[in-house]
């Protein structure tokens, strides 16, 4: 392989560069026209005061040291976190339980595996109005309240979404179910590829079940667990689909998150120099867990 | 039978349970009258069973529009995603440049920027050069998202096929252009399908751009339209639902289509979740 390439020549060399530059140049322009320069755009604007209609002024850090000591951003940091947090432990342990089950099937594996990751594919708005209206009290009384009313466990409808715990637990609900098959997916291949000795090799040596799992099957599992953590955990805690559609945020603040104050801030408000400041208070974040994921991710590639 | 496949059927019907009842909820409901809805009688299955909420759908609102916007969107976004992503994809994957290693790790930087992070800037960009409010803020918007996940998916299905048969047409008198649309490309075929359904999916689905983008009921995408469909002066639930069931149709018969690939792409880890 090395040898032709080592060969070519200098010219042959440049040409194949140009050649790349030319191929990448939509790309190019594409990602500095639409992310890199409205990303600076961002930096910018939060260091302003800017409101819609009005020429934006230099504040300099107003924007931050106002929601470091803003009660509802607080609530936002407080919120987003349990949301984020909640979903993904759920999605890694069903996760794991679906993978288990799966590479347990032993007919129509397939067939299974590719119903399970029905939710994945659907709408995410669909999936955020579905989930309310089962969680709601109304109209005609919803999914959950239909179900427990009928087995005589209440004795009259539930508003589940018109309080504050009732309303995260759906949104985690919602979010957790379309999430969940994408783990289960990602740990079932991982299994796979865990050698069947290992396990042959534990069986002999009188391993049980469960000492096998504990072992062998998440040692394995250790790489594609830290991996489908952090891409979700980067990609829920700045959603804004699921709960914009159910909550609005709401009831009060109480499941109020980063991306939907952001836009109620700036497309309710109209104050977009602090708009912005929320979305940027995750770039932090951001920052130090995206050399981890793409370093995992690269690894991966090259393995 | 033994214990194991008893917990497995247990397990599957579990999970077979949890994953269908929303489904089976969205489909049953579109089937119902607004009054069995509303009062909440034959809660479990349609009985009777209407077809009001697609005909009502489909002559009293928006929503042949909404679908329309959403396919031309769609298809627009897949095409322009598929070019630019096979274009950089090959580039990352089979040329030797400067820089190289680099520009594979940007663009998988750039897949993990949040959307949540540029529609700010993003639309005040788009309002400055006229394009908010057509769906041209769309074909503009969500490249962003769908090049640098297509692109780093692609360079995967290009680094996977054999260098050798590239060499050879090259040696065999064939310009960089040919061997990629001659030899490559039919190679890759599979790969590049796959991407593009799931370029096509993500803009079909995509919400959040399109409902801060447009405001014009005309020109706006079913996502947006099927939030319209509640917060008006009644509440469609059944149309709603039937909408729901028509926009998921689509997306379900392409993924039956490319579910093995899809998975082995899920295998490597490279997939939103």
């Amino acid at each position: 392989m090395t040898t032709p390439r080592a060969a070519r020549s200098p010219r042959r060399r440049w040409r194949e560069a140009g050649t790349a530059l030319v191929l990448l140049l939509p790309m190019f322009v594409l990602v500095i026209g639409l992310i890199v320069y409205p990303f600076a755009r961002a930096i910018w604007l939060s260091f302003t005061d800017k409101l819609v209609g009005y020429p934006e002024r230099f504040v300099g850090l107003r924007n931050y040291l106002y929601l470091a000591q803003d009660d509802a951003f607080q609530a936002v940091v407080r919120n987003s976190l349990v949301f984020t947090l909640a979903s993904v432990a759920l999605k890694v342990v069903t996760g794991l339980a679906m993978a288990l089950v799966l590479h347990a099937t032993w007919r129509w594996r397939n067939f299974f595996r590719g119903l399970l990751l029905l939710p994945w594919i659907t709408s995410t708005v669909i999936i955020a109005l579905t989930w309310r209206w089962m969680f709601d009290a109304f109209p005609g009384r919803g999914f959950f309240n239909s179900v427990l009313l009928d087995a005589g466990l209440l004795a009259r409808p539930l508003a589940f979404m018109a309080t504050p715990a009732g309303a995260m637990a759906a949104v985690v609900v919602a979010n957790w179910w379309r999430g969940f098959p994408f783990f289960g997916v990602s740990y079932l291949a991982g299994i796979q590829a865990i050698p069947g000795e290992l396990y042959e090799a534990a069986a002999v040596d009188g391993a049980g079940p469960w000492r096998r799992f504990w072992h062998i099957t998440l040692p394995g599992l250790q790489h594609v667990i830290l991996v489908t953590t952090l891409l979700t955990f980067i990609f829920t805690i700045n959603d804004f689909n699921i709960i914009y559609v159910m909550t609005r945020g709401g009831p009060g603040t109480a499941t109020q998150v980063f991306a939907t104050y952001s836009y109620e801030v700036a497309f309710n408000q109209l104050r977009w120099g602090r708009g912005v400041t929320i979305a940027i208070f995750v770039v932090p974040l951001l920052i130090a867990l995206i050399p981890l994921v793409s370093r995992a991710l690269l690894r991966e590639r090259t393995a | 039978m033994k214990a194991w496949k008893v917990a497995t059927v247990a397990g599957l019907a579990a999970f077979g349970l949890v994953v269908l009842v929303p489904f089976w909820w969205i489909a049953s409901m579109s089937f119902k009258t607004y009054e069995q809805i509303q009062f909440a009688t034959s809660i479990y299955v349609p009985r009777p069973f209407t077809w009001e909420n697609y005909t009502g759908l489909w002559l009293d609102t928006r929503f042949p529009l909404w679908l329309r916007n959403s396919a031309v969107t769609a298809v627009v976004v897949t095409l322009v995603t598929t070019v630019v992503s096979c274009l950089g994809g090959y580039a990352v994957a089979r040329l030797r440049f400067p820089g190289r290693e680099t520009v594979a790790s940007l663009i998988l930087i750039l897949y993990l920027v949040p959307p949540a992070l540029l529609f700010i800037p993003l639309y005040r960009v788009l309002a400055e050069i006229g394009a908010t409010n057509s769906l041209l803020a769309l074909f503009l918007s969500y490249p962003t998202f769908t090049v640098p996940f297509c692109t780093w998916l692609l360079i995967g299905f290009f680094k996977a096929l054999p260098a050798e048969l590239e060499e050879a047409a090259l040696v065999d008198g064939a310009n960089r252009v040919q061997a990629l649309r001659r030899v490559l490309l039919p190679l890759a075929a599979p790969g590049i399908v796959a991407s593009a359904i799931f370029a096509f999916t993500l803009s079909w689905n995509e919400f959040l751009y399109a409902l801060i983008f447009i405001q014009d009921e005309r020109t706006i995408t079913v996502p947006v339209g099927l939030n319209l469909l509640i917060y008006g002066d009644v509440f469609h639930w059944g149309q709603l639902m039937a909408a729901s069931v028509i926009t998921t149709i689509p997306v379900v018969a392409l993924y039956m289509f490319i579910h093995r690939w899809m998975v082995e792409g899920l295998a490597a880890g490279s997939v939103k979740g």
